[in-house]
């Protein structure tokens, strides 16, 4: 049984719709400026991957907007687009349609705002849980769509949408859903959050005045992510059904591994990563060798890039050197729960178009990233199988695998 | 502020809350249900009005409250009350 992808929505940095992010990415256009939805004159991170235009009350009522957080609302948004891609798909019976989104930190600004009142002593806003609760933005997306079979949500931090698009592929190949609406919603570009990672040392801080230049995976002088927020939603079905509809075929989705380092809470481990990689490709019933393009995790500190580019190269050998890799991030910045959506989705308009977005601010290589990461310019090469990575706080590895279809 | 014009402010703002409702329609006696509110969109109504005019609804008060003109009477009652000289 094969399972394909027939519709795709973004919101993000770069782009509301999949053309503008699409075309942004294959320019090299980045998103990450000062940061303007709060004063963050007192952080050592200034700045983020903002979208900076968005408007709910272009397609939500007061009330919608009232009852839902942002990250919510970026979900619907992305849903809106991808379930207009998808087209009609009410030949299924609505306990057949199943959403299976990922977030890493819900409803946080929500969280944030209620939590600043309550110690202020004032009185809490009723819709406080239901907005801040994770599963919030795939319950929405259900009661504006109908979608009326399982509704899920996968929290595994930096790799949520990763785990949640494998889930949906499962819920497809056992037979407990027709179609799966999946992805990730983020939106924490908030004072709480940002001073979380500070406080790790995990956030780039030498770039405030030049924020373009930030997000710098594989580059020499890296410091640290940068901030992101966005949504990316899949359509996926069966293959058959997708034909019997006259869908639209973006994509096939072929394989998903996942693992769990079980030692360090945040820090990377190449035999995880590996092994998720690993685990993705035997899934997908594919060699290593048949990998041409791996959209990488990498979000440009020190450390991640380098494991990662060594976890290639254990797994993948000397064809490590011919395989094309990209950095999202370095457009986007780390969209955390949301960030292997927006990876997915730039690994299947790479299959479809056989244009490999850049890897912008990779002017001088890292000696220890060696590989080729597309640095600074757009690669055009036909590419029929391509890998998604997503590593997440709490050692969660997350591989999906998709080929053209 | 007269009972009238606290009046008058109130009805604008619930019919800023309601949904395909003509706010011409709105006034005291109009009741929750035919205004399409809820019981969470009754608690939320109320947070935003307390956030508003600077009132606090009492929990045991507000269990009776079934129309535009309980909120409306509450208010001005508690409104003057803050207003009391030199509280």
């Amino acid at each position: 049984m094969r399972i394909v992808v027939t519709g795709m929505g973004v919101i993000s940095p770069i782009g509301s719709s999949v053309d503008q992010f699409w075309s942004s990415a294959v320019n090299g256009q980045g998103g990450i400026r000062k940061i303007t939805c709060f004063d963050a004159s007192g952080h050592r991170s200034r700045i983020a991957g903002e979208i900076s235009d968005f408007d709910p009350k272009s397609f939500l009522s007061g009330k919608q907007i009232e009852q839902t957080d942002r990250f919510t609302q970026l979900a619907l948004y992305a849903a809106k687009e991808a379930l207009n891609d998808a087209g009609d798909l009410s030949g299924y019976p609505a306990r057949r349609l199943a959403v299976s989104l990922g977030s890493g930190m819900g409803g946080f600004s929500t969280f944030e705002s209620s939590a600043i009142r309550k110690l202020q002593h004032k009185s809490v806003p009723p819709f406080t849980v239901p907005r801040t609760m994770a599963n919030s933005a795939a319950a929405w997306i259900a009661a504006q769509y109908g979608l009326k079979g399982a509704n899920l949500t996968c929290s595994t931090a930096c790799s949520s949408a990763a785990n949640a698009i494998g889930t949906a592929l499962d819920l497809l190949r056992t037979g407990r859903a027709d179609a799966v609406v999946t992805g990730g919603a983020e939106a924490c570009v908030l004072p709480l959050t940002i001073s979380g990672f500070e406080a790790l040392h995990a956030l780039s801080t030498g770039f405030n005045d030049d924020p373009e230049q930030a997000s710098r995976p594989f580059a020499i002088g890296r410091d640290g992510f940068v901030m992101g927020e966005g949504a990316g939603i899949l359509v996926l079905e069966k293959e058959q059904d997708a034909i019997q509809r006259g869908a639209k075929i973006y994509a096939e989705i072929a394989g998903y591994g996942c693992t769990c380092d079980a030692a360090h809470i945040v820090a990377p481990d190449i035999d995880g990563q590996v092994a998720a990689m690993q685990a993705a490709i035997e899934d997908a019933h594919i060699t290593p060798d048949a990998v041409d393009y791996i959209n990488a995790h990498a979000t440009s500190t020190p450390l991640g890039d380098i494991v990662e580019t060594r976890a290639i190269k254990q797994l993948f050998g000397d064809h490590a050197y011919t395989l094309a890799i990209s950095a999202t991030k370095s457009l986007v910045g780390h969209t955390i729960g949301a960030s292997a959506a927006l990876g997915s989705i730039a690994t299947i308009m790479t299959l479809s178009t056989g244009t490999i977005h850049p890897t912008i601010n990779l002017a001088t290589p890292d000696p220890e990233c060696d590989l080729n990461y597309a640095p600074n310019t757009a690669l055009h090469k036909a590419v029929r199988i391509g890998l998604c990575n997503a590593f997440g706080f709490g050692g969660n590895n997350a591989t999906l695998v998709f080929k053209t279809y | 502020m007269t009972t009238e014009n606290i009046e008058e402010k109130i009805i604008v703002f619930i019919a800023s809350k309601v949904e395909n409702v003509d706010p011409a329609t709105i006034n005291r006696s109009s009741d929750f249900e035919s205004l399409g509110l809820d019981s969470m969109d009754r608690v939320q109504l109320l947070f935003d009005a307390e956030e508003i005019f600077g009132v606090t609804f009492d929990d045991e008060e507000v269990k009776n409250f079934s129309c535009v003109g309980d909120i409306v009477d509450y208010i001005s009652k508690h409104h003057s009350a803050d207003q009391s000289p030199e509280a």
